[in-house]
């Protein structure tokens, strides 16, 4: 750019200058007129000399006056310069708000032009601001509401950046996170070894249990590469509770394959015996027949059982529920079991009041529910043993209750009994599948109510379940 | 070499350290999982890799000593590495009690007799989370951390003793099943000292940011002595 003398920046000896040369030029004059002229018309010689001062007191004055003129117009234009700067003080500071840029007309020309750029670029870049702001909200809700863990490190293994899911899992707040090395963090052997992988190959997943919580992840090391050269993310997937499923459906099939197993076994066995000769001998055989029919029969329960269980899981069971007195839920299951009780000795007891509330129940499967209960009532109770089924109401509830003082359920069995394939004592329950009771909980649970056991060992069980009253 | 140098040293021995504690943390949870699931693999897995965590610490060791004779390093320098020594000490032997239940689970994979379990993971799980916790403390030099970890010993002792009195009616009642019990000892046994383990972890971080060497005490009396 080429330099030129600013002429403006001479601008006090100018004022000066002008001020002494028009006190010079009207000054004189007046002098001459009305002081020296008069003196001369009277004879007076006049005195030269305090003119002579006068003229001196002019030139010193005329300086500081100039001056003086000069810093004031100066001061406008300072003033205008401060708008400006504090303009774009609060720019830099992006208080896109509070930016006031006014155009005074009297202001110099330099000046003005820097305004109007200042004006235009607080625009620009308010809009630029704007949608780069739009862009990082975006990418933070995204980042924020992920379900994944988002874990950013640099290739000296500070960490950059951690998303909130991360923050749950390594509980430490990524403000706090921020520039701690990885380890530090992360603090887990393998995702560190899979962050000094990923930095240099390919995307690598592992599979980890990390921490005392037994959190089940699945992790991906990626180097993000061109994009943001050095930094590698680690994304990770909570799997706990798809594992803790995963678990649950193993166990449940490794069950029903050994449940399924010793019916077949026998079935095996017997059928093996038969054509080894035992055919041959009538009577024999027919004995042998016998029993694979009861165990075709215990096969034929469990599958039916298993139906059930996974229609009423899946809410696909048909319940016709209707309004009923609760002794008549009662009296239909206790008369049909009535006779298999007195057979194997056990004395059978009914009491239930008339004058119960009525209840919404579907009687068919509540009936299926008071023989489960009975049943096993019967095979748990010795010959002599004494079974009473009570009917009581509270404000809300029916209370029904089978009672028998039979073996009793060890404490840590109670808990459990309402389980799948659950068999407390496995060598007297021979034949039952396990099913009967999370059968009996999901029927009682569809007509609103609850059930569970009492029981001490050695002094016999109770159960209890309860339907709702149908109200007023 | 300049003072960056040694900075950045003492934080790599610092990551190495949490490393090693990460890797006898997982080890301690692999071995009571072959346990809990009579998984013979799996507490194989755990004593094969038992001899990494050995080599890791001997690095580390290696790596401190080096330090010690081409710095010279002085006060809380100093006292850093001398405790990382100790701390380092301290992790590998939990390491070891890693290894020794997982010989146990090997020793019962076959055995069908049950297992206090739950009691056991919880107590695991209290040591494991305490050693965690501590070596936080250890990197971040958290006083009120180092202090307040060894009250949580207390919780470990007394599940020791709630097993311990059951183990001892076991064999009792059962004298045949002497052989398994005594090896459930041992189990809830090795749990036990992990948790003192970390009280000295404490007490080396206490040592390491004041200078002074003192006993942190768990308010009650250790649970095996």
């Amino acid at each position: 750019m080429k330099k030129r003398v600013d002429w403006r920046l001479l601008s006090p000896f100018l004022y000066s200058f002008g001020l002494l040369i028009a006190l010079g030029l009207i000054g004189v004059p007046l002098i001459q007129k009305y002081w020296v002229g008069p003196r001369l018309a009277q004879g007076i010689q006049p005195d030269f000399r305090a003119c002579g001062w006068a003229i001196v007191g002019i030139a010193l004055l005329s300086p500081v006056v100039g001056t003086f003129i000069s810093v004031h117009l100066l001061r406008g234009h300072l003033t205008h310069l401060r708008l400006l700067t504090e303009a774009s003080r609060k720019l830099g500071e992006g208080d896109f708000e509070n930016v006031k840029i006014e155009n005074s007309v009297n202001t110099l020309p330099e000046v003005e032009t820097l305004g109007v750029t200042l004006a235009k670029t607080a625009e620009q870049l308010e809009s630029h601001f704007d949608v780069l702001s739009k862009e990082r909200a975006m990418l933070s809700a995204v980042l924020s509401q992920m379900t994944d863990g988002v874990v950013i490190a640099d290739n000296e293994g500070h960490v950059q950046l951690l998303n909130h899911t991360a923050e749950r899992l390594f509980k430490i707040s990524n403000s706090k996170a921020q520039g701690k090395s990885i380890v530090e963090v992360l603090r887990h052997h393998a995702l560190i070894e899979l962050w000094e992988v990923s930095q240099t190959t390919k995307p690598q997943t592992i599979t980890i249990e990390i921490g005392t919580d037994h959190r089940f992840l699945q992790v991906v090391g990626i180097a993000l590469g061109e994009a943001l050269p050095g930094r590698t993310m680690l994304l990770l997937q909570d799997l706990t509770q798809t594992h803790r499923l995963e678990t649950v459906r193993r166990d449940f099939i490794s069950n029903i394959s050994h449940e399924l197993r010793t019916p077949l076994a026998g079935l095996k066995a017997i059928s093996e015996t038969l054509l080894d000769g035992a055919l041959d001998e009538p009577e024999v055989a027919k004995k042998f027949v016998i029993r694979m029919d009861s165990e075709v029969e215990n096969l034929t329960q469990m599958v039916n059982e298993l139906l059930e269980l996974s229609r009423i899981e899946a809410g696909r069971s048909n319940f016709e529920f209707r309004l009923i007195a609760p002794c008549q839920l009662v009296r239909d299951p206790v008369e049909r079991i009535m006779l298999q009780a007195e057979r194997v000795g056990l004395t059978l007891e009914l009491n239930c009041a008339e004058d119960l509330p009525m209840v919404m129940a579907d009687p068919n499967r509540i009936a299926q529910v008071f023989i489960n209960l009975l049943h096993n009532a019967i095979k748990f109770t010795p010959t002599g043993g004494h079974i009473s089924v009570n009917v009581r109401a509270t404000d809300r509830d029916v209370i029904f209750k089978v009672q028998d003082n039979g073996v009793g359920i060890m404490p840590k069995d109670l808990s459990r009994i309402f389980e799948r394939f659950y068999k407390a004592d496995r060598a007297r329950s021979g034949g039952g599948t396990g099913l009967g009771l999370s059968i009996c909980k999901h029927m009682v649970e569809a007509h609103g109510g609850r059930i569970w056991a009492e029981s001490e060992e050695g002094m016999g069980s109770s159960f209890f379940f309860t339907i709702p009253i149908k109200n007023r | 070499m300049p003072r960056y140098g040694l900075d950045r040293e003492l934080r790599l021995i610092q990551d190495e350290t949490l490393i090693l504690g990460s890797m006898v943390e997982q080890a301690m949870l692999n071995s009571i999982d072959a346990l809990r699931r009579r998984d013979a693999i799996a507490a194989q897995e755990v004593i094969a890799d038992d001899h990494r965590i050995n080599d890791k610490r001997y690095a580390i060791e290696n790596r401190i000593l080096i330090l010690f004779a081409t710095h010279a390093p002085l006060a809380h320098d100093m006292r850093v590495l001398a405790a990382t020594l100790e701390v380092t000490t301290e992790i590998e032997r939990i390491g070891d009690y890693a290894k020794g239940i997982a010989k146990v689970a090997v020793k019962l994979a076959d055995d069908e007799t049950p297992i206090p379990m739950r009691e056991i993971q919880t107590m695991a799980d209290i040591a494991v989370s305490m050693l965690h916790r501590a070596l936080g403390a250890f990197v971040s030099e958290d006083l009120v951390s180092a202090h307040a970890l060894p009250a949580e010993d207390d919780k470990v002792d007394e599940l020791y003793n709630l097993i311990y009195k059951r183990i001892i009616q076991t064999m009792v009642n059962n004298p045949s099943g002497i052989e398994h019990s005594n090896q459930v000892l041992w189990v809830i046994h090795n749990l036990e000292r992990t948790a003192d383990r970390v009280t000295n972890i404490c007490e080396r971080i206490v040592y390491m940011v004041t200078g002074e060497l003192m006993e942190l005490e768990s308010s009650e009396e250790d649970a095996t002595e």
